[in-house]
């Protein structure tokens, strides 16, 4: 098998999954397309040195470290203002409706808005142990792996991540309604 | 209320906003990863071994010593080109830089911004270049363009800076080579690489003012 049907086979399923951090992790649509496209690079470059693991958890590695970089770059570019695409998500509206009726499709809605803004709103070291956690269901040790950390710090940041979370939505007042349905 | 993991978990896991990678983005990097493929030296190692076997068994035919010739041709050919080029880079770059002025375009993607450009490149080239805007330093970004320079596709960001025209030809390569500098016909060309890429600075700006420009490039691109 050549590295491309390797790359296609193996990362390209992922792909999703890749951005989807990158877009979390750097909250910019077109850093997180840059993001991706390095990182496949890299990931295509370097997809010899993937034998037998699971795919997944090297390519969302590959992703994180390269988000990472560009944050730092960032950070010391100072007169580069931090750009954040919440506003234009808000007109976007999210996309997939599971119901139609209305009052529920409201409900819906406010409450993805509340969730994202909880999410955004964590440093991106605590962000980045939320996407990986709940969003790709990953555990902590190949958490740990990714981040380069001891599983420990992950569950510390973990539960550091869902206090801030549980405070920001408490204080949006999430208690008049029902929560998980 | 009491919000628990496992429901904070059901929350997150239900209502928040999983992006998709858009299909231009997945296009791109199919486009890469199949340029890259082809531009590797040839087949992977396993492939090329057994090429060898074959012709050693067979070297006493006429149809492999002919196949042996052409794999040669094909092999000297391009290294012998690029070897033996017909004149100087730095002035094939020249060359470039003013026909661009003259006939153009000196941008195929006119943009001031980086995230215009940048992405323009993908499914373009089979790396990507990095592009920043240098307007706070008064260098701002026209755009971009892709020449061929000695058959491979090159990644050239335009600039202005007080009606000058400064064109920055990028290509991949593991050099670390020291900083050239040099006059062909009155333009003046600054070369750098930082051990990924390769930059070559052309404009008719006088010699100070391209080093300039090239020092706030490279502090841009640190840290890497």
């Amino acid at each position: 098998m050549s590295d491309r049907q390797r790359f296609e086979t193996l990362v390209l399923p992922h792909l999703d999954a890749g951005y989807n951090l990158a877009r979390w992790l750097l909250r910019d649509e077109p850093a997180a397309e840059d993001a991706v496209q390095e990182a496949s690079m890299r990931a295509f470059r370097y997809i010899e040195s993937l034998r037998g693991d699971d795919p997944r958890p090297w390519w969302l590695g590959i992703v994180r470290n390269t988000c990472f970089t560009m944050l730092e770059r960032k950070r010391n570019t100072p007169d580069t203002v931090e750009f954040d695409d919440a506003e234009f998500e808000a007109v976007a509206g999210p996309a997939e409706a599971t119901t139609s009726d209305p009052a529920a499709l409201l409900e819906q809605r406010r409450l993805r808005t509340l969730i994202d803004a909880a999410i955004r709103a964590l440093s991106p070291v605590l962000r980045e142990v939320i996407v990986l956690r709940e969003f790709e269901d990953l555990e902590y040790a190949q958490i740990a792996k990714i981040i380069a950390v001891p599983v420990g710090t992950v569950m510390s940041r973990l539960s550091r991540a869902r206090e801030k979370m549980r405070e920001a939505l408490m204080h949006a007042h999430l208690g008049q309604s029902n929560p998980g349905h | 209320m009491s919000l628990d993991d496992q429901d904070l978990s059901a929350l997150i896991r239900t209502h928040a906003t999983r992006h998709t990678a858009p299909a231009s983005l997945r296009a791109g990097i199919r486009t890469q990863t199949a340029l890259a493929q082809a531009g590797r030296s040839s087949a992977p190692p396993g492939a090329k071994a057994a090429r060898w076997r074959w012709i050693n068994f067979g070297w006493g035919t006429a149809s492999t010593s002919f196949a042996l010739g052409m794999l040669c041709m094909l092999l000297v050919l391009p290294v012998a080109q690029r070897f033996n080029p017909g004149e100087p880079l730095d002035a094939d770059l020249v060359a470039r830089h003013v026909r661009a002025l003259q006939v153009g375009p000196l941008a195929e993607v006119i943009s001031t911004d980086r995230h215009t450009v940048k992405p323009w490149f993908q499914g373009r080239l089979d790396f990507a270049p990095p592009v920043f805007d240098l307007a706070g330093e008064g260098f701002p970004l026209m755009g971009g363009r892709i020449e061929h320079v000695r058959g491979d596709a090159v990644a050239t960001l335009a600039y202005t800076h007080n009606r000058h025209v400064i064109d920055v030809f990028i290509w991949p390569s593991g050099e670390q080579q020291a900083p050239v500098r040099s006059v062909r016909r009155g333009f003046n060309v600054v070369h750098w690489a930082d051990g990924s890429m390769q930059y070559w600075a052309v404009s008719d700006m006088d010699h100070e003012e391209v080093e300039t420009f090239a020092r706030l490039w490279k502090q841009r691109a640190a840290p890497i």
